[in-house]
């Protein structure tokens, strides 16, 4: 810790509090205020207070449920491999390896296409008969075709790995950054003690990413599960059978199709409240490790 | 040497309100807003889009010191910016798009009713299939009825269309091989069921407006769609949606298609030798009979008085035979005047006169804000029946529960 | 680098060609928008696996550069974009050094709040922040879009400035206050270029989240003149009929800027593996 003034610290917070409170105070607390009155597509002009109805109804529908479960898997198996492949191709990529740059920049590519167009164009590759991915594994790999986007199951594992591919470079870009706090010496003095590659990973490599790794981490989590273009846009808004929402595209589908405005609201607090809950609890965890460290 | 420093922090500070201050002064100047600039936001395919411009421009040549600025939008888009922005008090002055956006649009009280807007008469002079009523009274001034489902097929492997279901699926047959397929439809839109349904007698609502949907008439329909589509009847590929249809098409691997007269320009520009045709008689012995529709203009209720008259007769210059017909006939779309509707550009054309017909079959697509349930949950049950994982039977009794249920939430 | 001199183990050359391999599967898909704006007629999708389509033609980039107003959406996009970088990069650089380095009331308060702001589903947040903006008179303006994007790229840019912050030992900044320095020039002397990395990811982050968000937009810009690449990219596309050739075309050359922006940022975010100055 260093020494200043007390004002000093305040002065540097300053402007970035303003622009965050002036954009985000007034839009988060209308949706709060939203999920406690009644407006729909019939009570748009003539809303009340209706307590926590709303929330009865969420969290009584056996629909949240199901739905929480796929936020959760959508969630982990994306973040999961974001930060698995993030890690991995910084790491190799800041080993000895030729065209370092074309590489790099090939691998940042899915980051800076527009996501629609993206999106669409895995729909398309998904194709049961035509897209690339069946010919791929037939002809390359003599496997029988996936219904990826007909059967419920499949459906859902597209949207995955359409996100992930879109996904995964972010996180390379920020492990890449990272990579570059780690002093040489640090490696210089486990190699002395004789560590192998696994563990100069485990030992050296890892707890120094980690600063930061996590807030990306925690960021993508948030982003992840919040996440409503991807899902919608390669299962067609929900498609087979509405079996690929999850809770935010829900959220989509009951504001904008239903105008249910007060009951999406009220799910939006019930998902910002679990993610909060998530954050508090991840960030606990780290900060007693940092300081027992 | 701390005393510097609150002095730098507010340097800072400033630094920082000034860029924000200085941003706006990148925009370009804003033009002069009030009765002579008529903004409207449209859902409109680009050609019709292109269409638009010129007549827009027709309209300010004759009316200088009028600016009509036209912002596109796509249906989806169209309706929740719209609904943002005039519920926030802004938005534009006129809106254009399909007949069931003034379902919601006039409930949440954000477009005026035209019956009493526009000047005494002046819907008398559109075909009665053009005007859909609601609550009462008339939201748009539609300036073209279409959206009817047609067969389209490939001149070059249909001689003759088919007229009835036997034939239908026998000529499909025998156009299925060597990588052609001798249908494609769009089956996991409920849009392209419809004609089916009501074919077989059904519809999505009864008379008392409640939804109707497991009925004899919906497991009939489902089961011959889903016949169409079954591995045993091999006429269709196996996942089949609008982009995936519209590729086979445009490639001539499908001979035949069911999509309606947006989708023409794009086959004549992709070299199908292009032939329409109503669709075909079901095995009931009646015609499967599409939905219809018109696209039209609403006001919105945020238009001040002082303007209201510029917009009404950009409206009314917007559905005159003159501007419909150029429109009709550039895009093959069908006109709301009864003039334009009966004019030999019109009568004489014979792809614009087998629509006329296949438009007159049709039935009007409601405009009730329930429509957009009713095909909500229509399109599970159909998904689900198309990839065999549920009965037509069960699928017709899951989409009457889930529409009774998301009705109910609805008027919660 | 002197490691690129040592001698191709099997390792490296499996190493080498995994990076190959992997880097060309995640390319694969950008080459079907390529192979998509190349279609002389508007197709997204094709039965054919070829990379060049039959009659292919650049008369979509043609059409885009020139009779669309794809440069002024560029131009848009650029202002806006790099004002939020700029103010972003600016912002969090400050208030992650505060979060850093002293320890005041409402220290995690204040950093819980950063996250909190992102953890609202979106979709809801649309009509207040339309009637916000409306009240500030920011509708249709730049400024409106610059704020509106800053505060979204600022939680993740405090967390990640303040994080790499972390990694930088005091002692340098110790020895500036001895030797005389404010606490303001301490930061800006010695932390702010040790931070060059984390400042690159910052500021091409923030460039991101501005270059390609239309949600936000859809809802602030409703002139054409005022449209950013998203928005101008989105109007192309219509109910049924989309113009994909020029919506893939298009889409292309919107990353075109930001690879520039990549490599010239890239230098800055592995430059550092010898971090000289930190061993200190």
């Amino acid at each position: 810790m260093l020494r200043a003034p007390r004002s000093f610290p305040y002065s540097l917070l300053l402007p970035a509090t303003i622009v965050m409170l002036a954009v985000v105070l007034f839009p988060l607390g209308y949706s709060f205020w939203l999920a406690f009155r009644n407006m729909s597509l019939y009570h748009f002009r003539t809303h009340e207070f209706v307590g926590l109805d709303n929330f009865q109804l969420v969290l009584t529908e056996p629909i949240f449920w199901t739905l929480l479960g796929k936020s959760l898997v959508w969630t982990g198996v994306n973040v999961f491999f974001h930060v698995a492949l993030g890690v991995l191709l910084a790491i190799l990529l800041s080993g000895p390896v030729r065209g370092k740059t074309i590489l790099r920049t090939m691998l940042v590519l899915p980051w800076a296409m527009p996501q629609y167009i993206s999106a669409l164009t895995w729909r398309g590759m998904f194709n049961f008969e035509y897209g690339a991915i069946n010919l791929i594994l037939k002809q390359w790999f003599h496997l029988p075709p996936v219904p990826w986007l007909s059967d419920p199951t499949w459906a859902f594992v597209a949207p995955i790995l359409t996100n992930i591919w879109l996904g995964f470079p972010f996180m390379m870009v920020v492990a890449l950054g990272g990579l570059t706090s780690i002093p040489a010496d640090l490696y210089e003095a486990a190699e002395l003690d004789g560590a192998n590659g696994w563990e100069k990973f485990t030992n050296v490599t890892l707890p120094s990413l980690m600063p930061v790794l996590v807030p990306s981490i925690l960021l993508g989590t948030i982003w992840t599960f919040n996440n409503t273009l991807v899902v919608w846009l390669v299962s067609n808004g929900g498609q087979p059978a509405d079996a690929t929402h999850i809770l935010v595209t829900y959220i989509y589908k009951v504001a904008f199709t239903y105008s249910r405005y007060s009951y999406a609201a009220a799910f939006s607090v019930v998902v910002f409240l679990m993610l909060l809950g998530f954050v508090v609890y991840v960030m606990r965890r780290t900060s007693s490790q940092e300081r027992t460290a | 040497m701390f005393r510097s420093l609150p002095f730098r922090a507010s340097h800072l500070i400033a630094c920082l309100m000034l860029c924000l201050v200085l941003a706006p002064g990148c925009a370009p100047k804003k033009s002069a807003t009030g009765p002579a600039k008529i903004v409207i936001w449209s859902q409109m395919d680009p050609e019709e889009r292109a269409r638009f411009e010129k007549n827009i421009a027709a309209y300010q040549a004759a009316h200088p010191g009028v600016t009509i600025e036209n912002v596109p939008y796509d249906t989806e888009n169209l309706r929740q910016q719209f609904q943002t922005a005039a519920a926030g008090g802004g938005g534009p002055q006129l809106i254009f798009g399909p007949s069931d956006q003034v379902g919601p649009l006039s409930l949440l009280e954000l477009i005026r009713p035209l019956d009493e807007t526009m000047p005494k008469g002046f819907f008398d002079r559109f075909v009665p299939q053009a005007l859909d009523t609601l609550n009462g009274h008339l939201w748009a001034a539609p300036d073209q009825v279409g959206n009817h489902l047609l067969l389209c097929y490939n001149k070059k492997l249909v001689p003759v269309p088919p007229a009835n279901a036997t034939e239908f699926l026998e000529m499909a047959k025998k156009l299925t091989k060597d990588g052609v397929y001798g249908f494609a439809m769009n089956v996991n839109e409920p849009y392209w069921l419809a004609p089916f349904l009501a074919g077989y007698d059904g519809w999505v609502f009864a008379a008392d407006g409640k939804p109707s949907l497991d009925t004899p008439a919906m497991r009939d329909a489902l089961g011959y769609v889903a016949l169409l589509k079954s591995k045993a009847t091999g006429i269709m590929p196996a996942e089949c949606d609008y982009q995936i249809a519209e590729t086979l098409f445009l490639e001539g691997k499908a001979a035949m298609i069911v999509n309606g007269p947006w989708s023409w320009a794009a086959y004549r520009k992709g070299g199908v030798d292009l032939g329409i045709a109503p669709l075909w008689v079901l095995p009931n012995g009646k015609h499967a009979m599409p939905m219809i529709a018109s696209k039209g203009y609403s006001i919105s209720v945020n238009v001040p008085k002082e303007q209201l008259d510029a917009v009404i007769d950009f409206v009314t210059f917007c559905t005159s035979p003159e501007a419909e017909l150029r429109d009709a006939v550039a895009l093959g779309v069908l006109p709301s005047h009864k003039d334009a509707w009966n004019a030999p550009e019109i009568t004489s054309d014979p792809t614009l006169k087998i629509s006329q017909d296949a438009f007159t079959m049709g039935r009007r697509m409601p405009v009730v804000p329930e429509m957009r349930v009713v095909w909500d949950v229509m399109r599970p049950g159909l998904q689900k029946v198309m990839n065999g994982s549920m009965s037509p039977a069960d699928a017709a009794k899951e989409m009457q529960a889930a529409a009774e249920q998301q009705i109910a939430g609805m008027k919660r | 680098m002197k490691k690129n001199d040592q001698a191709w183990t099997p390792g490296r050359v499996f190493v080498q060609v995994f990076l190959i391999l992997f880097a060309l599967a995640t390319v694969y898909p950008i080459l079907q928008i390529v192979t998509i704006s190349l279609r002389p007629s508007d197709q997204l999708y094709s039965t054919s696996l070829a990379i060049i389509p039959a009659g292919a033609s650049l008369r979509a980039y043609q059409t885009m550069l020139f009779q669309k107003p794809f440069l002024l959406w560029m131009r848009n996009s650029l202002i806006v974009s790099l004002c939020v970088t700029m103010l972003g990069v600016t912002l969090a650089s400050t208030a992650a050094y505060a979060f850093s380095r002293y320890r005041f009331a409402g220290r995690s308060a204040g950093l819980y709040l950063f996250l909190m702001t992102q953890m609202f589903p979106a979709t809801m947040l649309m009509l207040p922040l339309y009637v916000l903006m409306k009240n500030l008179h920011l509708l249709d303006t730049f400024a409106g879009l610059v704020v509106a994007y800053t505060a979204t790229a600022l939680p993740f840019c405090v967390w990640t400035m303040r994080g790499y912050y972390d990694t930088i030992p005091y002692e340098l900044e110790q020895a500036a206050l001895i030797d005389g320095c404010t606490p303001w020039q301490a930061f800006v002397k010695v932390t702010l270029p040790l931070a060059a990395p984390a400042l690159s990811i910052t500021a091409l982050f923030s460039f991101m989240a501005a270059w390609s968000e239309f949600l936000v937009a859809r809802i602030v810009i409703s002139r054409q003149e005022l449209y950013t690449l998203p928005l101008g990219l989105e109007s192309l596309a219509g109910q049924f009929q989309t113009e994909w050739a020029n919506y893939a075309a298009g889409s292309l050359l919107v990353c075109v800027p930001v690879m520039a922006m990549f490599i010239a940022l890239n230098r800055n975010i592995v430059s550092g593996l010898s971090v000289g100055g930190v061993k200190g």
